[in-house]
């Protein structure tokens, strides 16, 4: 049982825990959809709706789930509630949908959501897990944020499609493509690294 | 219970309400979807056959559909025809509007596209390529003009602007034009451009 | 021609790491060297294929038919769970020390985006099942090339002076950044 008080179990998931920077996990998302702050901030939407809805369900029902068929149990849930969210961006966010694509169908294989459920979820109340799923969903939006506003802002020099950047800036263009991501996030990676030693070594 | 039957009805009861929920889910958004698919459409074909009161789709093969537009009257305004071809780097998938007699292009869409942002992206930007498709005779050959000009005066009659830079992905469009064109043509004159059999969208 | 183009696009242009950015977790994890990498990319080129064909089969005889397209994500990652606890069991019973070696990572795979990607992608574009079967290969081909590619990298990088806070990952994601910017000169390659 979690020994947290109710407010680290939600702060956790900012920045010690981050399931990007810290964890590495769904990694897949956050290099694909963040070359507009638009489509990371829709994805990291959609995610948290995806994970805070599977962590309740799984939460509620976990006494009535034998081990052995736990795993396949939770994808079925995910997948359930990712099949819903991608039906209704599609049917009330066209565009989005359109141009977030299959990344969305992608989040039933996001490593955080079924990730939570093993570690925290079955083993939780649904109270605690509803905060940590709360907690991982932000740090995941944000991880989208700051990935994305670096890429757009740097690749195209807009930010949510409004210009930002005078003309005297020449856009990197190579941010929004595949190279700009992986150099991106492994810069941040390291520098959330660097961070991380230095206020431990203050400690 | 035994350990195995437990299993089962768990993992039978988990699916089904997945299931149901799924079902529901789909009732309550499958209209919608197939309403915004068709909007795109409609909207798209009034924006290159202008004048467009109701669109139908006359005719579709792989990677070619050729829509109709019709005014109040019922009377023929222009064809859209939807066609898909390998550009640069992925499929571009425009839509392109002719008048009645397949001899002036009304103006050219792009509608879907994953060239290179900032240079073959550019078949996407008015100012550099789509203005210069605007009411284009099309009766002869469409030809590109290089290098790319910024003025429509600048151009031959059946000439078609450059993107500079990005010359490979002004061929994908101007060969999917001209064949798209050559093909309406053919479908024209084998009869398969009649609207009569055919259903309302 | 069509296959063709269908496969050597999977492998280099749309390179399913490189481009897409499918299978990133497995991709750093099982990188750091060539023998592990070269397991887990036919391990992953061999689900691969058979999702292809499975899919392709639950697709066009039960989804479309019976108008249940809702439920292609549900159906989808069952099959690719499923098959993933077969190979699982098939690799223990035929090679134990290879099973060490993959470790964690084999039941990972069933969270390997790429595998998802590839059915979903498959029918999207509602290719025939030759069409498919070599989207599968070729894809499970390309993920294998990119993921050799970075633990020979990567063996090397070893013996280097790396910054701490960017060893590991970080360092690894710079490399994949370098890699894709080199396989974009495939871009092209198909006319």
């Amino acid at each position: 049982m979690s020994t947290r008080s109710i407010e680290q179990e939600f702060t956790k998931g900012l920045w010690d825990d981050n399931p990007v920077f810290r964890q590495l996990l769904g990694l897949c998302p956050t290099l694909a959809v963040t070359g507009w702050v638009i489509n990371g901030l829709a994805m990291g939407l959609a995610t948290s709706f995806v994970l805070i809805f599977s962590s309740l369900v799984v939460s509620s029902i976990k006494k009535f789930i034998p081990n052995q068929v736990r795993i396949a149990s939770y994808i079925v849930i995910i997948a359930t509630f990712v099949t819903i969210a991608d039906r209704f961006m599609a049917a009330f966010f066209p565009l989005i949908s359109k141009s977030l694509g299959p990344y969305v169908p992608l989040i039933v294989v996001n490593c955080i959501i079924l990730g939570r459920q093993e570690a925290f979820s079955s083993k939780n109340s649904v109270g605690r897990s509803f905060i940590d799923a709360l907690g991982m969903s932000s740090g995941f939006v944000l991880a989208l944020l700051i990935l994305s506003s670096i890429r757009e802002v740097l690749g195209v020099g807009t930010f949510l499609g409004l210009q930002v950047m005078g003309t005297w800036f020449k856009p990197w263009i190579i941010m929004i493509l595949p190279p700009g991501a992986f150099l991106t996030l492994g810069i941040l990676l390291g520098i959330a690294l660097h961070i991380e030693r230095k206020t431990k070594a203050r400690k | 219970m035994s350990l195995s039957a437990r299993m089962i009805i768990v993992l039978t009861f988990v699916g089904l309400l997945s299931g149901s929920f799924l079902a529901t889910v789909n009732l309550l958004t499958k209209e919608r979807i197939e309403l915004n698919r068709q909007r795109e459409i409609e909207e798209a074909i009034l924006q290159v056959v202008p004048g467009t009161h109701s669109s139908q789709k006359l005719y579709e093969e792989k990677d070619l559909t050729v829509y109709i537009g019709k005014d109040k009257k019922g009377i023929l305004v222009g064809f859209a025809i939807q066609a898909s071809g390998i550009g640069f780097q992925g499929k571009i998938t425009l839509l392109l509007g002719t008048n009645p007699s397949i001899k002036k292009i009304n103006s050219l869409k792009i509608i879907d596209q994953k060239e290179t942002p900032g240079l073959g992206a550019k078949i996407n930007d008015r100012k550099s390529f789509l203005k210069f498709w605007d009411n284009k005779d099309c009766s002869n050959l469409l030809t590109l003009h290089k290098p790319a000009v910024k003025t429509q005066e600048e151009l031959g009659h059946s000439e078609i602007n450059t993107i500079t830079g990005a010359t490979i992905s002004s061929e994908a469009v101007l060969n999917l034009v001209n064949s798209s064109l050559n093909r309406l043509r053919q479908l024209e004159k084998e009869g398969r451009l009649s609207s009569e059999e055919q259903d309302v969208n | 021609m069509e296959l063709v183009a269908i496969f050597v696009s999977a492998i280099l242009i749309n390179n399913f790491v490189l481009y897409y950015f499918l299978g990133i977790c497995p991709f750093l994890g099982v990188s750091k060297k060539i023998s592990s990498a070269v397991s887990m990319g036919l391990a992953v080129t061999f689900v691969m294929t058979i999702t292809a064909v499975v899919s392709w089969a639950i697709n066009h005889w039960i989804l479309i038919p019976y108008k249940l397209d809702y439920l292609q994500i549900v159906s989808f990652i069952l099959v690719i769970a499923s098959l993933v606890q077969l190979v699982e069991m098939f690799i223990r019973k035929m090679s134990p020390p290879l099973y060490q070696a993959l470790g964690i990572y084999l039941p990972l795979i069933t969270t390997n985006c790429s595998i998802m990607f590839l059915a979903l992608l498959a029918a999207l574009r509602n290719y025939s099942l030759a069409e498919a079967v070599v989207f599968g290969v070729g894809s499970g081909l390309g993920f294998t090339l990119a993921i050799i590619l970075m633990a020979g990298i990567r063996e090397q990088l070893d013996l280097a002076d790396v910054p701490e806070p960017l060893k590991g990952a970080g360092i690894a994601l710079i490399v994949a950044g370098i890699m894709a910017l080199a396989f974009m000169g495939f871009i092209g390659m198909i006319k």
